[in-house]
């Protein structure tokens, strides 16, 4: 047991390379045709060809303006609506059983209804994130007040504590970890969604680059769009994951 | 005032106040004709549609279909992301050879793998199976793993004690300590088959199922009929999610007063 443990990224290196390698060999076989399998260096040609001409960077933008305006739009609704739901139980009377029974619809379930209320343009992407990213923030902004302590409440009726300090001091740093852990799976839910919305229905995007690679019988643009859309919901996940620690560093210090 | 909120009756009085102005405003909007009447189609033919669908059998089709696609799927991407998750646990090398890959492949929204999977399997229920079971497969996984390495290490010291075979103590400590975190793992499953299946279907929009039905009806701009399909997708999810609660309140009842 003297000997240096072999550091960890090593062994989980070689898995992918192996994978990659055989890949390589195999469409280098010439066994299957380049409809099905076309070799990864093809398929990094492709993604730096495509970076390199600013198709890529127009496509990844279409979707990640879709994605943060729609975004912005549920989560800021989402977050008034699950605070206001927890606070007043009047609007909670008024609403929840609405709000449950369409929480019971698949978001994806929704893209008919849009289509046909909406259209297929711009505004139509952009609800479709919106509604996405909606449900889990409203229900974790509902959880994180519900779950403030009510005697945090009563001390703060003892003091008379204005509202806005009350807001500022005690009901947003009790509810951050929840609604934070909230965002970041509506931010992970929206880009699905977007994705999905945009196989269906779009002009551009990473999604529809993927459409149109798939309908031209390119599987080398088709792989560079998931490799792409792989990375956007590896760093999306990550750096609301970063967010969060930073944002909840208190709780373990 | 807040005493009537405290009567069931005037609770659910209360809660059906907003969906009704909601269908009233609706109606109205079908009744202001112009390009809106195409979408806001009015309540009477939404009941109409779903008496024709549900007469004709359609709809008893289409649900069975999405039915039998989500529990199949739930059923293959369940036992497989199990059994991953399991032997993930207990072998580092399995976990140092697949965990990485797994985690990348994960990253992935699931409906993006649609395209590939369409070039090579084409648009048919093959395609649709393989990512549906991908979709129960991935929670299962992460679930089963942090259960089985999660087990506490006192169990596994009385387990040693009592001379267990690896078997025995797979059997007896692991999987029962490991079966709530399992569980979980499957009901997220279950919520995300669910998704996936209706997505795929109107995304492919082949074949039979609710979300074809979905995605047949906005091409004949039918609204009525979308409608009809969601309102059975919610009804169904419900079902199937309360099911599985019940069957799993059911497996862990030895929990009882300590969990």
């Amino acid at each position: 047991m003297m000997a240096r443990p072999i550091p960890a990224f090593i062994p989980a290196l070689a898995p992918p390379l192996l994978l990659i390698g055989a890949w390589q060999a195999a469409s280098a076989t010439g066994l299957f045709p380049a409809q099905v399998l076309v070799p990864p260096s093809e398929v990094m040609r492709t993604l730096a060809s495509l970076a390199v001409n600013g198709e890529l960077s127009a496509h990844l933008g279409q979707s990640l303006f879709r994605l943060v305006f729609g975004f912005a739009i549920g989560a800021t609704a989402g977050l008034a609506f699950g605070a206001a739901l927890a606070l007043s139980k009047w609007i909670e009377a008024l609403f929840s059983p609405l709000f449950l029974a369409v929480r019971q619809v698949p978001v994806l379930a929704f893209v008919p209804v849009l289509v046909l209320l909406l259209g297929i343009e711009e505004g139509f992407k952009i609800t479709i994130v919106a509604v996405a990213a909606f449900f889990p923030v409203a229900l974790a902004t509902f959880d994180g007040v519900r779950g403030v302590p009510k005697a945090w409440f009563e001390v703060a009726r003892v003091y008379r504590t204005p509202l806005v300090p009350f807001v500022a001091r005690i009901l947003v740093p009790a509810t951050v970890p929840p609604v934070l852990t909230g965002l970041r799976i509506a931010l992970t839910r929206a880009w699905l969604v977007l994705v999905a919305a945009e196989l269906l229905a779009a002009d551009s995007g990473i999604g529809q680059m993927m459409e149109m690679g798939r309908q031209m019988f390119r599987i080398d643009v088709v792989l560079a769009g998931v490799i792409v859309s792989g990375l956007i919901g590896f760093a999306l996940d990550r750096g609301a994951k970063w967010i969060e620690r930073r944002a909840t560093r208190w709780r373990t210090a | 005032m807040s005493m009537l909120l405290k009567r069931p009756p005037a609770r659910i009085a209360i809660g059906l106040v907003v969906p009704v102005l909601i269908l009233f405003w609706w109606q109205a909007q079908s009744q202001a004709g112009g390009a809106r009447a195409l979408a806001f189609v009015p309540l009477g033919s939404v009941a109409t549609a779903f008496a024709e669908l549900a007469g004709s059998g359609q709809l008893l089709d289409d649900a069975l279909a999405t039915l039998s696609r989500a529990v199949t799927g739930l059923l293959l991407g369940g036992i497989a992301g199990v059994t991953l998750g399991v032997v993930m646990a207990t072998s580092r090398l399995v976990d140092r050879l697949v965990g990485p890959l797994y985690h990348a492949i994960r990253q992935v929204p699931l409906l993006g793998w649609l395209p590939l999977i369409g070039l090579w399997l084409g648009n048919g229920d093959g395609a649709k199976l393989l990512i549906v079971s991908l979709a129960a497969f991935y929670p299962t996984v992460l679930n089963s793993y942090e259960g089985i390495t999660h087990v506490e290490k006192r169990y596994l010291d009385v387990g040693r004690i009592y001379g267990f075979t690896s078997v025995q103590r797979f059997r007896l400590i692991l999987l029962p300590a490991a079966l709530p975190l399992i569980l979980t793992g499957v009901t997220q499953a279950l919520a995300f088959a669910w998704i996936a299946t209706i997505g795929t279907e109107i995304l492919l929009g082949s074949g039979s199922g609710l979300g074809a039905a979905m995605g047949l009806a906005q091409a004949q701009q039918r609204m009525d009929v979308i409608l009809v399909a969601i309102l059975v997708t919610a009804l169904l999810g419900f079902t199937l999610n309360d099911l599985f609660a019940r069957l799993r309140g059911h497996l862990l009842r030895w929990q009882g007063a300590s969990a």
